[in-house]
């Protein structure tokens, strides 16, 4: 039998290493569902009054956090839905919290009105790098993260999220 | 023990030689498609998402040493809002005059009233004073746009360095702000 030359051994072993570095590069920069929450909920912002609010004070709710502008608009079409939802579903444990990278008065203005019955805190460049630290690597909007209960990331969203979408995973979560 | 120099010998070390390469190569076109497309994978939107600087492709050429000519490619679906561009040369430069955007497809916000947006190819000039032949800048361009899946992104500003050609010249070649991204079998 004849013997395998080694340069073989070694460049099959060097294909297999490839393959499974990229399988692990997946995972790497998948969202990052079942994750702990803790770094998400222990930020702070500003709301439109300049008042300093912890995440973590919404602590044992199902929370939807979503970042958005008002220069973004898919994501005010989107609030719509969420302003709807958190009327009908907020008495459950349902909380919605929006994070704006925008100008305090523009968010007020359109906070107006919509009649936004959910808060509305003020982030700026560094609520970008949140996002992109919670897996919006392109710091695009919207971008929605819904913790459940008990602090777990039980969804990350890029783009709009469907009405029918947000409604299945929160009746899971409530 | 090496196999003797015999024809038959040679014949089936390359034959060996070419199953493995077969094999490393079947290998890395099963992950290219993965590593190259990482990165944008979150749920809720396919295809992929381009970032900025190559949904909003931005370069720049000198026409002349009084003008400069900037173009944005944007991809197919999506788009660059009119009032949200802005261009600028870094300090120490040239003085960059008024630039005329052109008109873009209008629509109706409801918050923010009527608004431009550009698609497909966008080309602007820019009038330079001040400026020598042979001197370089940096010309900035701001802007934010959005694509048609959806999603926003924030301001994005690119930068390319053109160089002003001698007067009579002719233009300067046109520099990219974001390289060409190359396959793996390029």
């Amino acid at each position: 039998m004849e013997r395998i030359p080694r340069w073989w051994w070694v460049a099959l072993v060097g294909a297999a290493a490839l393959v499974a570095g990229a399988f692990v590069a997946r995972d790497v920069v998948a969202p990052n569902a079942d994750g702990d929450a803790a770094p998400l909920l222990a930020v702070s912002l500003p709301d439109i009054e300049g008042r300093p609010q912890r995440l973590d004070q919404w602590r044992g709710k199902v929370l939807v956090v979503n970042f958005w502008a008002t220069w973004c608009v898919p994501c005010r079409d989107e609030m719509r839905d969420f302003i709807r939802t958190q009327k009908s579903t907020g008495d459950k444990g349902l909380q919605f919290v929006g994070i704006a990278v925008d100008n305090a008065d523009k968010v007020q203005q359109f906070a107006k009105e919509i009649d936004l019955n959910y808060p509305a805190l003020i982030g700026g460049m560094e609520a970008m790098q949140l996002s992109r630290s919670l897996g919006n690597e392109l710091m695009a909007l919207p971008f929605t993260i819904i913790v459940s209960r008990d602090g777990k990331i039980a969804h990350t969203q890029l783009g709009p999220l469907k009405q029918a979408q947000l409604d299945s995973i929160v009746a899971k979560l409530l | 023990m090496a196999a003797p120099p015999t024809s038959t010998g040679f014949a089936r070390k390359r034959s060996r030689a070419n199953v493995g390469a077969a094999a490393i190569a079947l290998a890395v076109s099963l992950i290219a498609p993965a590593v190259h497309g990482a990165g944008t994978g979150l749920p809720g939107l396919e295809p992929k998402l381009l970032p900025p600087e190559q949904a909003f492709r931005f370069s720049a050429r000198a026409l002349d040493p009084q003008t400069l000519e900037a173009r944005f490619d944007v991809a197919d679906g999506y788009y660059l809002y009119r009032d949200k561009m802005r261009f600028a040369v870094e300090a120490g430069g040239p003085t960059l005059g008024h630039a005329a955007l052109p008109a873009g497809l209008r629509k109706h916000d409801e918050f923010f009233g009527d608004v431009e947006t550009y698609r497909g190819a966008l080309v602007v000039k820019l009038p330079i004073t001040g400026g020598a032949s042979g001197q370089s800048l940096v010309l900035r361009a701001d802007s934010q746009g959005c694509a048609d899946v959806g999603v926003c992104y924030p301001p994005t500003a690119q930068q390319v360095r053109v160089a002003l050609p001698a007067a009579g010249t002719g233009p300067g070649p046109v520099v990219d702000a974001a390289p060409q991204k190359k396959g793996w079998f390029r």
